[in-house]
């Protein structure tokens, strides 16, 4: 009975449950893709790093975690120096370069021959290597996003590069460029961001990191575990404040809108508050109809919050195939909850109010 | 011949200016006040809605209660029905003393013992008739009595429009309704607030009749306010009030 009460009382308004449903299905969608869309692109960056094949990375001292933002004060003969320790099968010297025209990037100056042999090599879909100074590899994601197909000009750092190849994504960048052309651009001949170390074998990643520590002092040596660790919203410096921001900015917009339309309910169904007071409802049993008719509506909103993430994640990804949005089962759940959690407070004062009207008051109420 | 004239005198006849009705054999009132005041406040200023009422209602008895308005005839109802609190004196209803009850006891009293009927209907407007009658037996906590809901809804000629909600019923069905949600849990006793205020001559007769077939076939025990002077003779007495006191209590003939 209680159940016939309140689905025929939210269908008895139902651009007001509409409007509900979507305010909630809103704030859902909103925690879910901020928090897809901040760990996909971790964790897609993380894929991609493990995709270069190395087990240790070598930074300048006090390097940034964050790849590209450190610029390129090592110079590139630590590369040759690093290739006669012990258990170094191969160094990748990789210079690593912001672009912020169009959104930010990070481009990949590589040497083709040490960088194949840390990474095992690209994966072709279009077009050959490196041939010329000018040449760029843009992998398909990229190409995509761009609208690049081999043979393309592209313009990146006021320079004019040849599209030489589409590449399987996953290896580090979205753009390769030849390392020389890269410095001098940037002026920054000879001079690297980053070497890329495979082991001879895995298990003397330890070993190797010591010798490198000893060889070069002060440097930032990193196992790739570690490197790949960083890459969660938890270790990197505001990313989880703003993480949590959002998710109160979204449950604010839920709550005041279960707030007022709860609150609406409740002044004009004041006459139907009378009636079942005077039919014996008690305060707790005319709380529970307000809370339970709120929660139905939060699942209603919840439902349609699921559905309306996958469909704005596939827009998003149709405008912007580089983006990577992870919408998990556990963060689903978790949206929920936080919307229901909030749908309860923000019905609460109007089921209070509700509990507490005077019966002959709400009799006579027009 | 009107359907009143075919109503037999009462048995007894009294006169009481304190609408007790001495006449009846001795048994305990279902429904009894003593120096009944109700106040209500506007701004700083008190206004008595009731004066100490006296009142007394036996088993199975029909009442009318007749005034002008603003006489506390309302007040009245709403106080011995539990939904608003006396401001002193004694309210009893079933050997209950109300002024002594929280507001949860009351309502609980309410719920158990209590049927109200209102001059609007009151009914909910999202369910349908049999939703409004269902949801007084949810409320009283037994769930849904298919026969006890059967026999109620045939004694009020339902049948037919329970699938129906309010807004595609006349004023009469409604009402009825309104009748069957206020005795399906078998209350004590029945309160009417003007049941017929809103309806036709017809239809007020129907609502009046089906009044008296559950008084008299029921033995529910009815008080009912109404200003029309032809719905008195449904009933077996008449209580008259002005100025929020009772003025006589005569039997209706």
């Amino acid at each position: 009975m209680m159940g016939e009460l309140i689905v025929r009382n939210l269908f008895h308004r139902p651009v007001r449950t509409f409007i509900g449903i979507l305010a909630i299905a809103v704030e859902v969608s909103l925690v879910v893709l901020v928090v897809g869309l901040v760990t996909g692109l971790l964790a897609e960056t993380a894929k991609r790093i493990e995709g270069v094949g190395a087990d240790i990375v070598v930074q300048p001292p006090a390097a940034s975690i964050l790849l590209g933002f450190s610029g390129a004060p090592m110079p590139i003969k630590i590369a040759d120096k690093l290739k006669e320790l012990k258990y170094v099968q191969d160094v990748a010297p990789t210079l690593l370069q912001s672009n912020s025209a169009g959104g930010v990037e990070v481009i990949y100056g590589i040497d083709p021959e040490s960088f194949r042999a840390v990474s095992g090599g690209f994966v072709f879909l279009a077009g050959h290597d490196f041939e010329r100074p000018n040449d760029i590899l843009v992998d398909d994601w990229a190409a995509r996003a761009k609208k690049l197909k081999v043979g393309d000009t592209y313009n990146l750092f006021n320079n004019d590069w040849h599209v030489a190849g589409i590449v399987e994504h996953g290896k580090g960048a979205r753009v390769f460029v030849p390392i020389t052309t890269l410095q001098d651009l940037i002026g920054a001949k000879d001079k690297a961001s980053i070497f890329w170390i495979k082991c001879t074998r895995p298990e003397h990643t330890e070993d190797l990191m010591a010798d490198i520590g000893r060889e070069l002092p002060g440097y930032t040596v990193r196992p790739i575990k570690e490197m790949l660790s960083i890459y969660t919203s938890t270790n990197i410096p505001g990313l989880q404040i703003f993480i949590d921001a959002m998710i109160a900015l979204a449950v604010s917009i839920g709550l005041l809108v279960i707030f007022l339309t709860m609150y609406t309910t409740v002044i004009e169904r004041t006459r139907d508050i009378g009636v079942l007071k005077s039919l014996g409802a008690n305060a707790p049993f005319i709380v529970r109809t307000l809370l339970m008719e709120s929660a139905l509506l939060c699942l209603g909103g919840i439902a349609a919050g699921v559905g309306l993430s996958y469909v704005a994640r596939s827009v998003f990804l149709q405008i912007f195939p580089t983006l990577s949005i992870r919408i998990t089962t556990e963060w689903i759940v978790r949206a929920g909850v936080i919307a229901l959690v909030g749908t309860v407070i923000g019905a609460s004062y109007p089921a209070w109010v509700a509990s507490k009207k005077d019966a002959v008051e709400a009799l006579t109420f027009d | 011949m009107t359907i009143a004239a075919t109503i037999p005198a009462p048995l007894v006849a009294t006169q009481g200016a304190d609408g007790r009705n001495p006449g009846k054999r001795s048994v305990e009132p279902i429904l009894k006040t003593e120096n009944l005041w109700k106040l209500y406040h506007a701004g700083k200023v008190e206004v008595p809605a009731l004066r100490g009422v006296n009142f007394e209602v036996q088993p199975g008895e029909s009442v009318a209660v007749m005034g002008p308005s603003g006489c506390g005839k309302s007040s009245l109802l709403y106080v011995i029905g539990g939904l608003a609190k006396a401001s002193r004196g004694k309210v009893l209803v079933d050997g209950n003393d109300l002024t002594e009850l929280s507001d949860a006891a009351r309502t609980k009293l309410r719920r158990s013992k209590i049927g109200f009927v209102f001059q609007r209907f009151n009914l909910l407007p999202t369910l349908t008739a049999k939703g409004n009658i269902a949801i007084a037996q949810y409320i009283h906590g037994d769930g849904f009595d298919p026969h006890r809901f059967d026999v109620v809804t045939k004694m009020l000629g339902l049948d037919g429009r329970l699938s129906h909600k309010p807004s595609e019923m006349s004023g009469g069905e409604q009402q009825r309704v309104a009748i069957a949600r206020a005795i399906i849990n078998e209350p004590k006793i029945l309160l009417a607030d003007e049941p017929t205020g809103n309806l036709d001559t017809r239809n007020s007769e129907i609502v009046l009749q089906m009044l008296r077939q559950l008084n008299k076939d029921l033995g529910q025990t009815v008080v009912m306010i109404t200003h029309n002077p032809e719905a008195v003779t449904y009933f077996d007495r008449v209580v008259h009030m002005r100025d929020g006191v009772i003025v006589d209590g005569v039997p209706a003939d």
